[in-house]
């Protein structure tokens, strides 16, 4: 389970998150959705400690830490706890995919060469690039690269994955293989929290719906509730933003 | 006036045996200088309290000074300072059995240091915010992040420019002379002075070291290749 409580940060003196709390249970899949802005990215961003929160707890498992007064063992425990799948992929760009899954089973969990490569096949396959191992990121496509990203990600086993619009960098008709993935893992139960734009995708994966304006959470609850009975004026506004209805004439 | 043409070749031959001088200077001074330019460069970049204003001020003032300026500053100055500590501690150690070399490996170190400071520097400016993010969150540590990840990837980045440094530490060791160390260009002034050929002579040292460049140019477009190959490939 993760609980965020009264997470806040600032850059100068702007504050992007105020105190915000949020709770996801294990096996949850949560979709954070927001205009721009809004801090979502960076709240995701805090919980891997990519960002440092001003203060604020974070708990991961069994595992809690006060912000305000986190020791560099204490990040890096919270970190091998939580995997990100980046906007970017950012897979290490002289390391092949295999290499890329490999590289944490090696250096951080100290896995035994065979063995992390055993591991790191048998995911390949699984998000479907059984045929791409010894490929650079600069031979594979945005949506292969991402796929490589999520891979890497699953390898670590960690208690959530946290998936940075992972979908927003890639060509339309790539979106696609990349939305599957990530559908076909949550349904094993992995706990996940997604930053996305994909509306199809936060209705049809989601247990719960969370939207952010102005670094504060605005509204939570089911798909249903959220984009079909949105009880705040600003989720409204969003909604109808980005689900315009064709009631113009081009 | 007349050009000796058998003569170049005769002073070649003879100016063969400085290579190995030149090439010690040249190799000394370039890797402890991409020590030096390692740590001054991440002391830096990482804004290292106390650490990092001795680095810049360390590379504004070399760079800001001639490489034949600092030779002589060591030395006349590292004498003072190495018997001044002899006598006070009581050591028998002297400053006069430092070779004449030991001035010129010390001092082109320090040059190169400061060079290739910025080069180390630039390399891992050029690796993209994202690897080392990428790096943290599988947990990795800083100094896991920097060995497994940054630092293979700046090397690539930095190769064309360290590879400009070593020929700049290769052609700069004639300062060497200086503190009466015969490398290549010394020679080719002994060889001609000799015999009074001095165009001759000295035409033979630059076809050593447009020789000795050429190679530095091969194996740095070799290494480039190698370490390198991962950033081909058409899809972005």
């Amino acid at each position: 389970m993760i609980e965020l409580k009264n997470i806040s940060k600032s850059f100068w003196r702007h504050e992007v998150l105020r105190n915000i709390n949020l709770n996801v249970e294990t096996g949850e899949v949560v979709v954070i959705l927001g205009p721009s802005g809004s801090g979502k990215t960076t709240l995701l961003r805090c919980v891997n400690y990519l960002e440092k929160p001003a203060g604020g707890e974070i708990a991961v498992g069994d595992f809690r830490m006060d912000c305000a007064r986190a020791k560099r063992g204490d990040v890096l425990r919270l970190r091998r706890k939580t995997a990100m799948v980046f906007q970017q992929y950012n897979l290490f760009r002289h390391k092949t995919a295999l290499e890329n899954v490999m590289e944490a089973l090696l250096v951080v969990k100290k896995l035994p060469p065979k063995e992390a490569r055993g591991r790191s096949v048998s995911l390949l396959e699984k998000v479907g690039l059984g045929d791409k191992l010894d490929a650079y990121p600069s031979r594979l496509s945005g949506g292969q690269q991402q796929r490589v990203g999520i891979a890497r990600a699953l390898a670590l086993e960690p208690e959530v994955i946290l998936f940075d619009e992972p979908t927003s960098a890639l060509d339309p008709e790539l979106v696609g293989e990349v939305l599957e993935v990530i559908r076909n893992i949550a349904r094993e139960g992995i706990t996940m929290i997604v930053v996305t734009h994909e509306m199809g995708f936060a209705r049809d994966v989601a247990n719960r719906v969370v939207f952010m304006d102005g670094g504060v959470v605005v509204e939570e609850g089911t798909p249903d509730e959220v984009f079909q009975r949105p009880r705040e004026e600003r989720t409204k506004q969003f909604l109808r933003r980005i689900t315009p209805e064709a009631n113009y004439s081009i | 006036m007349q050009l000796d043409i058998s003569f170049i070749w005769t002073a070649f031959r003879q100016i063969l045996g400085a290579i190995p001088t030149t090439l010690s200077i040249t190799a000394v001074s370039v890797l402890v200088g991409f020590l030096i330019g390692a740590v001054t460069a991440l002391a830096r970049l990482y804004r290292v309290p106390v650490l990092s204003q001795v680095s810049s001020a360390y590379v504004t003032f070399i760079r800001g000074t001639p490489m034949l300026t600092h030779l002589l500053l060591i030395y006349f100055g590292l004498p003072m300072i190495i018997d001044g500590l002899a006598g006070h501690f009581g050591w028998s150690f002297r400053s006069a059995s430092i070779p004449m070399i030991g001035f010129a490996y010390i001092s082109f170190s320090i040059t190169a240091g400061a060079y290739m400071s910025e080069v180390v520097r630039a390399g891992l400016l050029a690796v993209d915010k994202g690897q080392t993010e990428a790096a943290h969150s599988v947990g990795m540590t800083t100094p896991q992040a920097l060995r497994r990840i940054l630092f293979p990837q700046a090397l690539a980045a930095a190769l064309p420019n360290l590879s400009n440094s070593v020929i700049g530490m290769l052609h700069g060791s004639t300062l060497a002379f200086a503190v009466s160390v015969v490398d290549i260009n010394a020679k080719a002034q002994i060889v001609a002075s000799t015999n009074w050929k001095f165009f001759e002579a000295y035409l033979a040292a630059a076809l050593i070291f447009w020789g000795l460049t050429v190679l530095i140019e091969r194996s740095s477009a070799w290494i480039e290749k190698r370490i390198g190959a991962y950033n081909r490939g058409g899809v972005a």
